[in-house]
């Protein structure tokens, strides 16, 4: 009966390189000869042992490290010259990114703001406000500049999404008792309901830590980091506008 | 005619920013470290077969057609390094320290069925196979690559896979036979009544 299956057709049905007819042929063999059987089991206590002898392999001593650093600092000189080029190729990339969009879309945004958008064409429906500083003249022109898109979309009748995001100083704009504009911001956001307001967490985290209360208005919301919002924002295909 | 000229280069730049990064070939280090300890039995050896393997894995990602082998691919890299190796040494001076560890291990084959010693059994038996079985044994018990698989990375007929895989087993089979008896005794107990 032995010779019937050879050890070939066995090890290749534990190893689960049958076809399926095979497999099950040989599984109703199985359960008429249960020598087949022991067969199979056998070359499954097998397998069984090799992974447990080597499911943990012992850990080289400390000995060879030393050989390989000079070798592993280099491949890490390596690594980082490639993330230093991989962050200047994409810097590059952006800035033809940003480029292209003035070009198209120069009516939507004017004044002479470039915008960034990772589409060919910039969303003029979903855009977002950068603003780092504490200027008034950039705090002022923020809130303009989205007064304006917010307006301009009504007139058009167009749904527009507007996020203003606020990092560093910046933050100023939305903290209540520091911002010089709350009651326009308070005004503005009743009035449209899709003007969002964010606030840079890690901001917040830094000033606290420095001493200062901070406080938002009622309309601002907080993000993790002005950063990480940025970013989604753009993969989502929002526009970013730097004030 | 302008797509065809820009779409090979997008994806030569992507590959190379985005291709199989450090820390995928990094995540390889356990795995690949698993098959040299059971290829060489000899941890610092192990050891250094991954180092090299990582270096020429990571020097040759260009190379690298299709992500989704990038092990398969490693593990050849590393078949390559490990018969270099076995090419600059033709002594092997660890065989007398396996030599003493097969015998103590030979003397008490009923010990076999502490986990320890199991361990240690089935480590030796393995190594004492013939390299090229102790090859394909690995790759298919340790890693579960297929036999087509196991074919390409150590660059031999199918076929040969298969009858050393078959001799491999027998051999472990009756270097470890009171083992594997007693772990495949434990279903047909049953039926002894």
């Amino acid at each position: 009966m032995n010779s019937v299956v050879s050890d070939e057709t066995l090890h290749a049905f534990v190893d689960g390189e049958l076809d399926v007819s095979e497999s099950e042929k040989l599984i109703a063999q199985m359960r008429d000869e249960k020598e087949l059987a022991q067969r199979v089991c056998g070359i499954r206590s097998l397998q069984s042992m090799v992974r447990l002898a080597y499911a943990e392999p012992p850990v080289a001593s400390g000995r060879k490290r030393h050989a390989a650093s000079g070798r592993v600092v280099m491949q890490r000189c390596a690594f980082g010259c490639l993330v230093l080029l991989a962050g200047l190729s994409g810097g590059w990339a952006l800035r033809g990114l940003e480029s292209n969009a003035v070009v198209a879309a120069p009516s939507t945004f004017p004044g002479g703001y470039q915008t960034v958008s990772l589409g060919r064409v910039a969303d003029p429906n979903r855009v977002m406000l950068h603003l780092d500083s504490a200027d008034p003249g950039r705090m002022e022109a923020a809130l303009d500049r989205a007064e304006q898109l917010l307006d301009e979309a009504d007139r058009q009748g167009r749904t527009i999404q507007l996020e203003v995001v606020t990092n560093s100083h910046g933050i100023n704009l939305m903290r209540a008792g520091v911002s010089p504009h709350a009651a326009r911001i308070a005004r503005m956001t009743q009035r449209h309901a899709n003007l969002h307001l964010v606030a840079c967490s890690q901001t917040i985290a830094r000033f606290t830590g420095q001493g200062q209360k901070v406080e938002l208005l009622p309309a601002a919301k907080v993000a993790p980091t002005a950063i990480g919002e940025i970013v989604t924002r753009l993969q989502q295909g929002w526009t970013y506008v730097r004030v | 005619m302008d797509y065809l000229l820009r779409h090979p280069n997008m994806t030569m730049i992507s590959r190379l920013l985005f291709g199989p990064f450090r820390p995928s070939i990094e995540a390889l280090r356990p795995v690949l470290y698993r098959i040299a300890y059971a290829w060489c039995h000899d941890a610092a050896l192990a050891d250094d077969l991954v180092q090299d393997t990582l270096s020429k894995a990571w020097a040759r990602r260009a190379q690298l057609r299709d992500e989704a082998s990038l092990k398969a691919w490693m593990v050849s890299i590393m078949n390559h390094c490990w018969l270099d190796h076995l090419r600059s040494r033709r002594d092997f001076d660890d065989v007398e320290a396996w030599e003493d560890i097969l015998e103590s291990g030979a003397e008490s084959p009923e010990a076999c069925c502490n986990r320890e010693q199991v361990i240690a059994c089935v480590r030796l038996a393995v190594s004492r196979l013939p390299l090229g079985q102790r090859q394909v044994l690995t790759l298919v018990d340790l890693e579960e690559f297929g036999y087509a698989e196991v074919a390409r990375i150590l660059d031999i007929p199918v076929g040969t896979v298969m009858s050393r895989l078959s001799r491999a087993r027998a051999s472990l089979k009756s270097l470890l036979e009171p083992a594997a008896q007693q772990s495949a005794a434990q279903p047909l107990l049953r039926r002894v009544k």
